[in-house]
């Protein structure tokens, strides 16, 4: 139990930092649309299908897929900045709004594309 | 990015991460249902906060840095607690166990609960101030 605990906020303290490096890495677009958000999440979403699926074929222990799946990929992506984003610029302007509508769509359907592939590269069929 | 806010990012991120496990466990003792709950909820309850917290102390959304409020609690625990990743595993294996239309149906009905609950965050917020 200690040692479960140990692994997720070890592993999601390393997310959240990775997530803070990952997104000052991506340049802003001018139409305001959140790319450093969207790739944190795609880029997770994709490493959490990979360590899911490699933890089934048992490559990695319960122990390793605690501390990346729960924690560390857990803490690179993010929901709550997600949502709230867009419903910022939702509110902002007719043209925000649709830059809002397009990052909700896109998030929603590339994220479950990389975890699909993610689940693939790793070996398993389903999930 | 300062020293100081890596540091707020990270222990924000251990803590938000942990209350995360342990809501998804405390949910999944209590609910064996198929559709992935405690996601939903950490996912809409972060959602909620983060629309909140951001009004109530005027902080805009890319500002995420800076002071403990913003790379402690709105980058580092609010981001640790609320997961992208976890939501597309979940409606991947619900896809693949119940079907399309279901796992369509949990992404959806995350968003747009999401969605809502960031609105309603904000609008209290601003009903207070």
């Amino acid at each position: 139990m200690i040692n479960i605990v140990i692994l997720v906020i070890v592993g999601g303290a390393v997310g959240a930092m990775l997530r803070e490096f990952t997104m000052l890495m991506v340049p802003p677009l001018s139409d305001g649309f959140p790319m450093d958000i969207f790739v944190a999440n795609i880029v997770a979403a994709f490493l959490l299908g990979l360590v899911t699926a490699l933890h089934s074929r048992k490559v990695l222990s319960d122990s390793v897929n605690t501390m990346l799946g729960t924690g560390v990929m857990g803490g690179l992506s993010t929901f709550s900045s997600f949502v709230y984003a867009s419903v910022v610029l939702a509110a902002a302007s007719t043209q925000s709004a649709l830059v809002a509508l397009v990052y909700v769509v896109v998030s929603i359907v590339v994220g479950y594309i990389a975890v699909i592939a993610g689940l693939k590269l790793g070996g398993q069929d389903k999930a | 990015m300062t020293a100081l806010d890596v540091l707020w990012v990270g222990l924000g991120g251990g803590v938000g991460s942990l209350l995360r496990w342990w809501i998804g466990r405390v949910v999944g003792e209590r609910y064996h249902g198929s559709f992935p709950l405690g996601t939903f909820i950490i996912n809409v309850t972060g959602a909620f906060v983060i629309g909140y917290l951001s009004v109530l102390f005027t902080v805009a959304w890319h500002d995420r840095l800076g002071t403990p409020l913003k790379a402690g609690v709105l980058t580092g625990i609010l981001g640790g607690y609320t997961t992208f990743s976890s939501m597309q595993l979940d409606a991947a294996k619900l896809t693949a166990s119940e079907g399309a239309r279901a796992g369509t149906f949990y992404l959806l009905s995350s968003v747009i609960a999401g969605l809502a609950a960031a609105a309603l965050g904000a609008a209290l917020a601003r009903l207070q101030g």
